[in-house]
């Protein structure tokens, strides 16, 4: 197993306060990672700085691998157009233009080893709710739709690896572990994905392996299976069933 | 009053005021950037334009052609300079940072092309047409016909194309843009250079019709407010129908009433259009 995307010692800093401290992380092909924990544990920031991308004002140290090169010095444009696809919690399509607009900004993707392509026909296949859509304009989206739409154009860029921050922010719960479950298909295909998830129950469902963060340090990581059994994992997330059991 | 003459022109003079605030609208309306320079900008193009013609003796269309280079030049200076303000989106010190470009490309051109009121001669103003008492000039064809089609142009590309689709992302949001493979920097010096260039082109068309004057760029920059603003921030076809609108209104206040007003006059208009819809003509 090649690793496609690997992060080494990534440390994050907002002025003077510290999100993110010395965090490791690989993402192997056609392994599906996830970064888990609570609010405010760094792990968007943790996403975002593997696509050298901020909001905010980020200042970024450590490194960030792409098969093995180096991509630090490349700003997130470059890293996008590189195949490091990144998909970012809140506002992450274009209100002011149609689903198919949105859509045409993306690129014709290089044919290079190592993408993975997708046609508009499969993207739409997979969320054929956008394709009724597609005349709508952003704004008048479903917060579901904006997701659909976000990964969408993320596909047809042809990702190497595809990052997701809280795709099931705004779902409705019977929808989030659909939406994982479509996520992880992509992935038996060969697509590698690195996801943050507030829903640890049901990233366990679907991600190969986990990373537990809590207040910028990653505390735990290990596969899916082992993770499950992890105690601080059963006591925080997992429900009172485990952490009576404990207790 | 001869009412057919002054329709005529209020939309040559509507036409101008349109074709010189195209490239603001654009980039305030699809990139949301401001550029007080505009005014001087326009000032520049003309001078420019003359001097290859009066003091070299080129011909109107080569005039032309480096008028739009110097300008095209001119504006990825700027935005390379400014670069840095444009990418955190301070609309006010970018105000202040155009304002002060504006003044020192005024002082240059004063420098370079002295004080006094020169005759800027395209050739086509001095061709007249005449139908019984209506009267033109080919020039004020070639105005009228070139901002038309620019505004049909635009408003295509904007709707239709994949270019278009990108100014209005990164006018909406650079960040995400970012993440679509577009550098909004690179975006920014091409709307900005097309900025300078339109204005270039509309002051090539529309100077020779009055005596050309360094000092004229901030009467410019001020019509040019008030048409962007009149059309609602940066809608096209907002701009043109406020820049015809605003023509054919001072064409008939200076007939019925005085030319020495028209300028108080079109800010009260301003006003009146403002009050009665806060987001201008455009909105529903």
């Amino acid at each position: 197993m090649t690793a496609v995307l690997e992060a080494r010692n990534l440390t994050v800093r907002y002025d003077s306060s510290v999100a993110l401290s010395g965090a490791s992380l690989v993402v192997s092909s056609g392994r599906m990672v996830g970064v888990a924990g609570a609010n405010g544990a760094g792990k968007s920031t943790f996403i975002n700085a593997c696509a050298g991308w901020s909001r905010g004002r980020a200042r970024i140290e450590g490194e960030v691998l792409l098969y093995g090169d180096s991509v630090r010095h490349l700003a997130a444009h470059q890293r996008s157009n590189a195949g490091l696809m990144h998909v970012p919690e809140g506002k992450n399509v274009f209100g002011n233009l149609t689903v198919t607009e949105n859509l045409l900004l993306v690129r014709k993707p290089p044919t290079e080893p190592g993408r993975h392509y997708f046609t508009h026909d499969e993207v739409f296949g997979l969320f054929p709710r956008l394709h009724e859509r597609r005349q709508h304009k952003g704004s008048a989206l479903s917060g579901g739709e904006r997701q659909m739409l976000a990964i969408s154009r993320a596909l047809l860029g042809a990702p190497r690896v595809l990052l997701l921050d809280e795709p099931s922010v705004g779902l409705a719960p019977r929808l989030v572990l659909e939406m994982l479950r479509q996520i992880r298909r992509l992935v038996d295909k060969g697509l590698p994905v690195l996801l943050v998830e507030q829903n640890v129950k049901a990233t366990l469902e679907v991600v190969d392996e986990l990373y537990l963060l809590e207040r910028g340090l990653i505390i735990a990581q290990g596969t899916a299976a082992e993770m499950r059994g992890d105690n601080r994992i059963v006591a925080a997330y997992l429900g009172a069933l485990g952490s009576t059991k404990t207790a | 009053m001869n009412i057919p003459q002054q329709l005529v022109n209020g939309l040559v003079l509507g036409s101008g005021y349109a074709c010189v605030a195209l490239g603001w609208t654009v980039l305030l309306g699809a990139a949301r950037l401001v550029n007080f320079a505009h005014g001087q900008m326009y000032m520049l193009g003309a001078f420019v334009c003359w001097f290859m013609m009066t003091r070299l003796g080129l011909s109107y269309p080569v005039g032309i052609l480096a008028s739009l280079l110097a300008l095209g030049l001119l504006g990825v200076l700027m935005q390379w300079a400014m670069l840095r303000l444009v990418m955190v989106q301070n609309l006010t010190s970018m105000m202040i940072v155009t304002l002060g470009f504006g003044y020192i490309i005024q002082g240059a051109g004063g420098l370079a092309f002295g004080g006094a009121p020169q005759n800027f001669p395209s050739g086509l103003d001095r061709m007249e047409i005449r139908f019984g008492d209506l009267w033109f000039t080919w020039q004020d064809v070639l105005i009228l016909c070139v901002t038309l089609v620019l505004y049909v142009l635009v408003w295509v590309v904007l709707r239709s194309t994949r270019l278009g689709a990108v100014i209005r992302a990164v006018a909406e949001d650079p960040k995400l843009a970012q993440l679509f493979g577009i550098s909004p920097a690179a975006a920014y010096i091409g709307i900005f250079v097309f900025e300078a260039v339109m204005v270039a082109l509309a002051a090539v068309l529309v100077a020779p019709r009055t005596p050309i004057l360094t000092s004229m760029g901030f009467d410019e920059v001020i019509i040019t407010f008030v048409i962007v603003v009149l059309g609602g921030v940066g809608s096209v076809p907002g701009a043109l129908v406020a820049g015809l609108g605003l023509g054919l209104f001072t064409a008939f206040f200076g007939a019925l009433v005085s030319p020495a007003y028209t300028t108080a006059a079109a800010f009260g208009l301003l006003l009146v259009v403002l009050v009665a819809r806060p987001r201008g003509l455009a909105s529903q």
